[in-house]
């Protein structure tokens, strides 16, 4: 499938435009991922227009080429991911096992007393 | 009539008391993945159980196939006779309904909640693959994120994925520690059991058991986690680590406030290991054979009886 190919490269993009912080053409992404593979315009092109498909990028029309632009940040989009990782773990169905669920503030310093008291007899 | 009220009763019986034989003395924190196999069985026997009565009462109305039928035509007369039901073929057709509903009702709740567990994650898996980097000497995926978070995806991409926060507070012993937690689920294929057990509860909550074991089920499976966890690492770094990426989290972001699975991990993993005497194995052994064999004895019973009667010789 196409989108298993671009998988890598789709991320490796969207990398290079959230560490741009700003809008961006083709060609720009495309000397950048050329430092380090050796990768076609058209491959390149064709990636990030499937990126503006799939609402990671949004375009501006500047002269006779596209300029692209996050949509947001990567901040945001973890940020929402994490909640919503949290949320379908509550509910267990999506069996996002977590490490760890609750423990409240109080229950954590008293087990991080008993640990500081296990410690140093451990260290030994 | 009496087997199949035999069968009912014990389904209900299971069912309602299910929940504190199962608890009692803590004996599945000692031997978890026996815990979680003793409570699937558990449920599993229930619901064969109202299956299997649901079929008796239609072994009375059955048209064996023509060759088949003179074969068995004298068995069938007795079999008629100690499966009968006085209203005949009404309760055949109620006994129908029961087991086919009963069955297919389970396995469309099992469907369903494995193919929406499957949507939910691969949503997931996009936008991480987007978001996160692969820390290849981890062999985990690392998410910009302050709160500290450590979670696996299971499945056919499988991933343990570690926050920054985690990482920020985590000395490397404990890490690998965590990572050593995540990849016993993923090996294990924990998310299977978790789901089987949620479906289960999810198209029967009005059984003790089966609403217990929904929440039981995964409990075990954590604990049973953190035990293989400890066989290379040590158990007091690995409650260290519960204790660090649990105290980070911020209020909002802690789920089920007080008294959860967090605080027994880490007494459990602070107090000397203590796994359940071969005799306790043993029992839970037993009790497994017993849950599997018990409904289906006790739906044969009628059959056993009239071939023990000589009066019916089946074809082997």
């Amino acid at each position: 499938m196409a989108g298993q190919r671009f998988g890598d490269l789709e991320a490796a993009i969207m990398d290079r435009m959230w560490s741009y912080g700003r809008p961006a053409n083709v060609r720009e992404v495309l000397e950048d991922l050329q430092q380090e593979r050796s990768i076609a315009y058209t491959t390149v092109m064709t990636v990030m227009d499937n990126l503006h498909k799939k609402g990671w990028l949004r375009r501006k029309r500047v002269g006779r080429a596209y300029e692209y632009e996050a949509v947001a940040s990567r901040e945001g989009y973890t940020a929402k991911l994490m909640r919503e990782a949290l949320a379908t773990s509550n509910n267990q169905a999506a069996a996002l096992v977590h490490f760890l669920s609750d423990l409240s503030p109080e229950e954590s310093e008293a087990f991080q007393a008993a640990l500081n008291v296990v410690r140093p007899r451990d260290d030994k | 009539m009496t087997a199949v009220a035999t069968l009912l009763g014990y389904a209900v019986l299971l069912g309602i008391l299910g929940p504190r034989l199962l608890r009692a003395r803590g004996w599945a924190d000692r031997a978890p993945r026996l815990g979680v196999l003793v409570w699937q069985t558990a449920g599993a026997s229930v619901i064969a159980a109202v299956v299997l009565a649901g079929l008796m009462l239609v072994v009375p109305i059955v048209q064996a196939p023509h060759g088949l039928a003179d074969l068995l035509a004298a068995c069938r007369l007795m079999l008629r006779l100690h499966y009968e039901v006085p209203p005949q073929p009404i309760a055949g057709y109620a006994g129908l309904f029961v087991a086919g509903g009963v069955l297919l009702w389970t396995a469309g709740h099992v469907l369903t909640t494995f193919i929406a567990t499957a949507v939910q994650r691969r949503r997931h898996v996009r936008t991480l693959t987007m978001v996160a980097r692969r820390r290849g000497d981890l062999d985990a995926l690392v998410v910009e994120y302050d709160e500290p978070l450590a979670y696996c995806l299971p499945g056919r991409r499988r991933c343990v994925v570690l926050s920054t926060g985690a990482l920020e507070r985590l000395p490397d012993d404990q890490v690998s520690a965590v990572l050593a937690h995540e990849h016993a689920h993923l090996e294990g294929r924990h998310d299977l059991a978790i789901n089987l057990a949620v479906a289960f509860g999810r198209a029967f909550p009005a059984v003790p058991l089966l609403r217990a074991a929904r929440s039981e089920v995964p409990r075990l499976l954590e604990l049973l986690a953190d035990d293989v966890a400890a066989r290379n690492h040590d158990r007091v770094t690995l409650a260290a680590a519960l204790v660090t990426v649990a105290g980070g989290r911020t209020p909002a972001m802690a789920m089920g406030a007080g008294g959860g699975t967090a605080l027994l991990r880490v007494r459990r993993l602070l107090a000397p290991h203590d796994p359940l005497s071969r005799t306790g194995r043993l029992t839970g052994g037993v009790s497994i054979a017993l849950l599997v064999t018990l409904p289906l004895a006790l739906a044969a019973n009628p059959a056993i009886t009239a071939l023990l009667e000589r009066h019916c010789h089946f074809p082997v």
